[in-house]
């Protein structure tokens, strides 16, 4: 039975999320002996609930709070995103830690920052996020196996020249370990992993924070403020709890891994009289810089059948684009990657009507498929901000999110697209579709860290500039996108904050 | 079922023959739409066009008229539950008749597509062009119809089903 907290109980942690950023901190601190009450906005599922019909678990599963502006694809569920992540867990290239130094700002609106810690700084922490999330490929665990999606890919991608191409850097079991199975390539990956081979913090971090005895996780408890005391430190954490009713957890420490959209909607709906702009918002930088990758998909028609229905969505990547090589015309650079569709996401992301638009699901079992992920430039003008009078069913304010793709992004997805189509057509590919995704997955940037206060929302640790025991733990954080997923960084800086709070407590300075 | 859900019925039937598909396998996939059952014959020829539509919208040569009858009604049952939805059908049929100058259902497919395509960048019609490619593409006959399975979690998924059993990629580079 997991530890229950009082609400008064002003030693606990509070965090709020359990996706990759909450969950893993969490149980690093509940195996420390550190009291951690988690609050999930969603309900818990159990892998029994898991089927493979992605409608289903979409409205199982998928955060379908009222917004404005561009779809963005997260989940209200214990366990987040983690549920719906397609695993793939590229690491960032030292240059990404330095865009500012490396690129350069590129014109008036991009707000280029370096982070405050370097990848040779990072690395351990990467090293124990993938023996703790399973990278197949990385350490003693087998490369994970070439499905017929990959295979078309590395074979297309070595006849146009690429090198640096794996089936592995994919955080699903290739075979059984640590309690959970081997793949058997179900193939709805991003409807959750029905058999548990692809790390999820619903059945990972959670119960293994709860066999600690210092851990309680509150779901379907959905935060709503963060309040302070007269100091201006962080007190405790308003939530709606499963009944409806509105709850104070008391808190020593408050971490905030909401996911980008809620991070920052909690952030900016804690305002005081103190903090009138919201909590940690000083210098105004909270919902700022808000980052999705370049994206973009492709799909190839093949002269015969592929079957990428029958394969995890996404296990493989082609490394080579993602170095900065300017004279490719944009700055940064991105990885490609396999991806699988349903025959609904392959229409829906194609769009239009007509044959131009039925020849590829007609021929469903021909297709082969690339997800591209780029550096994004950071902008002061893409940012999340909260409605002034639009309000949710939980009476909080409605978030407004507004982004647009900078030159440089497209620039950087014509190359990709381009690239992508040479792969396909150097093995015969008779037509080829591609082009943006329909909403955004990867979050990052709203309170990213900064060395200097007036350029981000938190330091190098993640803990707010403004206060001292308010941390943001999820890809708010970042202070630049790099081309990479973002999960695996995520759950190593989650790591790395863990260690820090520990040390804090010991030092008694939280 | 008494003499006028018969008549209802038939009529229904002879409606939804929309490119001239055996009437027979029409008729169980409206069984199955409670709104259909409810319609007027005014709203029967309303669903027979926008089957018509649907078919024009996302054409699948082969593909069983039932199917896109099929997910007519479930756009139907969806569109009258919901007030800012609800006539929807209608709305868009009157305005395909309005364009053609004509009745569309009847028109030629030349032009049928003209007025589709005329109307393409409507609230409506892209609204009505979603529900259908939603319902259709996680559709049981249309996944027959393209060779995908659905689930695969009950037959353990691939790994010993051919996920990497693929046989035409040159060998090297």
């Amino acid at each position: 039975m997991a530890k229950q907290y009082e609400m008064n109980d002003s030693s606990v942690v509070v965090i709020i999320g359990s996706g990759a950023g909450g969950a893993t901190l969490s149980n690093e601190l509940a195996q420390k002996g550190i009291d951690v009450v988690c609050l999930e906005a969603g309900p818990r599922l159990t892998l029994a609930d898991v089927v493979n019909d992605g409608p289903t678990m979409d409205q199982k599963m998928g955060w379908h709070d009222k917004r404005e502006g561009p779809l963005v694809w997260i989940c209200k569920t214990v366990g987040g995103t983690t549920m719906r992540w397609s695993g793939i867990t590229p690491l960032f290239q030292e240059h990404e830690f330095k865009a500012l130094s490396t690129y350069g700002q590129f014109d008036s609106g991009t707000t280029f920052i370096d982070w405050p810690l370097t990848l040779e700084e990072l690395r351990p922490y990467y090293d124990k996020a993938e023996d703790k999330m399973g990278v197949a490929g990385s350490g003693d665990i087998p490369d994970f196996p070439e499905t017929n999606n990959y295979k078309v890919m590395a074979a297309g991608g070595k006849r146009v020249g690429y090198k640096e191409i794996t089936s592995s850097r994919v955080a699903i079991n290739p075979v059984a370990r640590n309690g959970r199975p081997g793949c058997q390539q179900l193939a709805f990956c991003n409807s959750g992993c029905a058999i548990g081979a692809k790390w999820s913090t619903l059945y990972t971090e959670v119960p293994a924070a709860e066999l600690t005895g210092h851990f309680e996780l509150r779901s379907e408890s959905m935060a709503m403020r963060i309040n302070h005391d007269a100091k201006g430190r962080a007190s405790g954490v308003v939530y709606k709890d499963k009944d409806g009713n509105l709850q104070e957890q008391k808190a020593r420490a408050v971490c905030v891994a909401g996911n980008v959209v809620e991070t920052t909607r909690i952030l900016l709906n804690s305002e005081s009289t103190m903090f009138n702009d919201g909590l940690a918002n000083s210098t105004g930088n909270v919902g700022k810089h808000y980052m999705r990758h370049m994206f973009g998909y492709a799909l190839g028609l093949m002269p015969q059948p592929v079957n990428f229905h029958r394969n995890t969505r996404q296990s493989g990547i082609i490394l080579d684009e993602q170095y900065h090589k300017p004279e490719r015309g944009f700055a940064g650079g991105y990885i490609i990657e396999t991806l699988g569709l349903d025959p609904w996401n392959v229409s829906h992301w194609i769009g239009g009507w007509g044959p131009e638009n039925t020849v590829f699901t007609e021929n469903y079992t021909n297709l082969a498929g690339i997800f591209v992920t780029g550096e994004d430039p950071p902008e002061a003008t893409n940012r999340i901000s909260l409605h002034d009078t639009e309000r949710d069913e939980n009476g909080l304010p409605v978030p407004v999110i507004e982004y647009r793709d900078h030159a440089n992004t497209l620039a950087m997805r014509d190359h990709s697209m381009k690239m992508s189509r040479a792969i396909y057509e150097s093995l015969g590919a008779t037509d080829f579709a591609g082009g943006d995704l329909p909403a955004g997955a990867h979050n990052m940037g709203v309170a990213r860290m900064s060395e200097d206060p007036k350029d981000g929302v938190t330091n190098r640790w993640g803990q707010a500039h403004d206060i001292d025991n308010l941390f943001v733990s999820d890809g708010s954080t970042f202070s630049t996108s790099a081309a990479a997923n973002p999960t695996l960084t995520i759950v190593a800086l989650a790591i790395r904050q863990a260690d820090h709070i520990a040390e804090r407590m010991t030092q008694k300075t939280l | 079922m008494n003499d006028k859900q018969t008549t209802r019925r038939k009529f229904l039937v002879a409606a939804l023959s929309f490119s001239g598909v055996a009437a027979g396998s029409l008729g169980i996939s409206f069984l199955r739409s409670s709104a259909a059952w409810a319609a007027s014959e005014e709203d029967a020829e309303n669903l027979a066009t926008m089957g018509r539509v649907a078919q024009l919208l996302f054409p699948h040569e082969g593909l069983a008229d039932s199917v896109y009858g099929e997910v007519i009604g479930e756009v139907l049952t969806w569109t009258a539950s919901d007030p800012s939805t609800e006539g929807l059908l209608n709305i868009a049929e009157e305005a395909l008749n309005t364009s053609l100058g004509e009745i569309w259902a009847t028109a030629t497919e030349a032009e049928q597509l003209s007025a589709v395509t005329a109307l393409q960048d409507e609230a409506f019609i892209v609204g009505i062009r979603e529900m259908v490619r939603f319902r259709l593409y996680n559709n049981a006959g249309l996944w027959q119809h393209i060779n995908y399975p659905g689930s695969s979690k009950e037959h353990g998924g691939y790994i010993n089903r051919g996920f990497d059993d693929i046989d035409w990629l040159p060998e090297e580079g």
